[in-house]
């Protein structure tokens, strides 16, 4: 969301009005908010919680917190953050796993990881929904946080200082947590090409 | 045999490729319930103000019966021990009048 956005929605008025208890202000900066908040849970939604109820829960933190910022940072940053850390713990809550398995993969998705392990050839824009599934098998194997930090790196392309600022964590720790995520990625992988494909 | 770093830049290069067609609006309704939600709530100002006033009150007390028993230790122990009688106010202005 950009200051633009932020500006010509007059933040800081719609503020002041929730503070003062506001009903309507609070439901414009619901409206206001909803496309950053949503794009965040989509993209680090825990299995068996809807996205709606996540949303839900992170605003619901947003206005019981709002006492507490200070404008240190900009608005949309901090409720970033907040949805950031919402998400990850949902992930940590829920249960680890099981061992990633050529087995558990659809036909399709199989094929898209034969093709990586194998493959020269990149794999084709109609295998990208596949691929996606498959990113998102891979992905629930790392730990949330390392998970959230590489999605945004290499799915979303974004960068450290915008990780940084949308999470509240230094770029060192986020090339710590890159680096381990990438290598957990990476022992994946060679599990995988050890095992035949069923 | 591709590198196994290589294989997940190609994955994630190839998940990138779909586009999110989901509508970013607020359903209908969420809004008004998420405020609605978030208005009916106890305001967390004045819970933390009395939580602070609390844990301040509990804290005061606390030193005041510090405060106290050390003032008084000398008396408490001769009680304790039992050897004297304990100061008492009455029969000391019985026995002077």
């Amino acid at each position: 969301m950009s200051d633009d956005v932020e500006a010509a929605f007059d933040l800081a008025a719609c503020l002041e009005r929730v503070r003062a208890r506001d009903q309507i202000a609070a439901r414009e900066l619901v409206e206001h908010l909803h496309p950053l908040v949503i794009r965040i849970v989509r993209a680090h939604l825990p299995r068996r919680v809807a996205e709606e109820d996540l949303a839900q829960e992170v605003f619901m933190k947003v206005f019981t917190r709002l006492g507490q910022f200070q404008g240190a940072v900009p608005f949309s940053h901090w409720v970033s953050r907040i949805a950031v850390t919402t998400c990850i713990d949902h992930l940590r809550a829920q249960k680890r796993r099981p061992e990633f398995r050529w087995a558990d993969l659809s036909e399709k998705e199989a094929d898209v990881l034969d093709a990586v392990l194998t493959s020269e050839n990149d794999v084709g824009v109609n295998d990208a929904l596949a691929a996606r599934e498959l990113v998102a098998k891979l992905l629930a194997q790392l730990k949330p946080a390392d998970r959230l930090v590489i999605q945004m790196l290499d799915l979303e392309q974004k960068t450290l200082i915008e990780i940084s600022q949308l999470t509240g964590m230094s770029t060192s720790l986020i090339k710590v947590r890159a680096f381990r995520a990438r290598g957990k990625l990476q022992k994946l992988f060679e599990q995988l090409q050890k095992k035949e494909r069923t | 045999m591709k590198t196994s770093a290589s294989a997940w830049q190609r994955l994630a290069a190839a998940a990138r490729h779909t586009s999110e067609k989901n509508d970013d609006a607020a359903p209908f309704g969420f809004s008004t319930r998420v405020a609605a939600l978030a208005m009916a709530a106890e305001q967390p100002a004045l819970r933390a103000m009395v939580n602070r006033l609390l844990w301040r009150a509990l804290g005061a007390a606390l030193v005041l019966m510090i405060f106290s028993i050390a003032a008084n230790y000398s008396s408490i122990s001769l009680t304790a021990d039992g050897d004297q009688d304990p100061f008492d106010p009455v029969a000391e202005v019985l026995t002077t009048s």
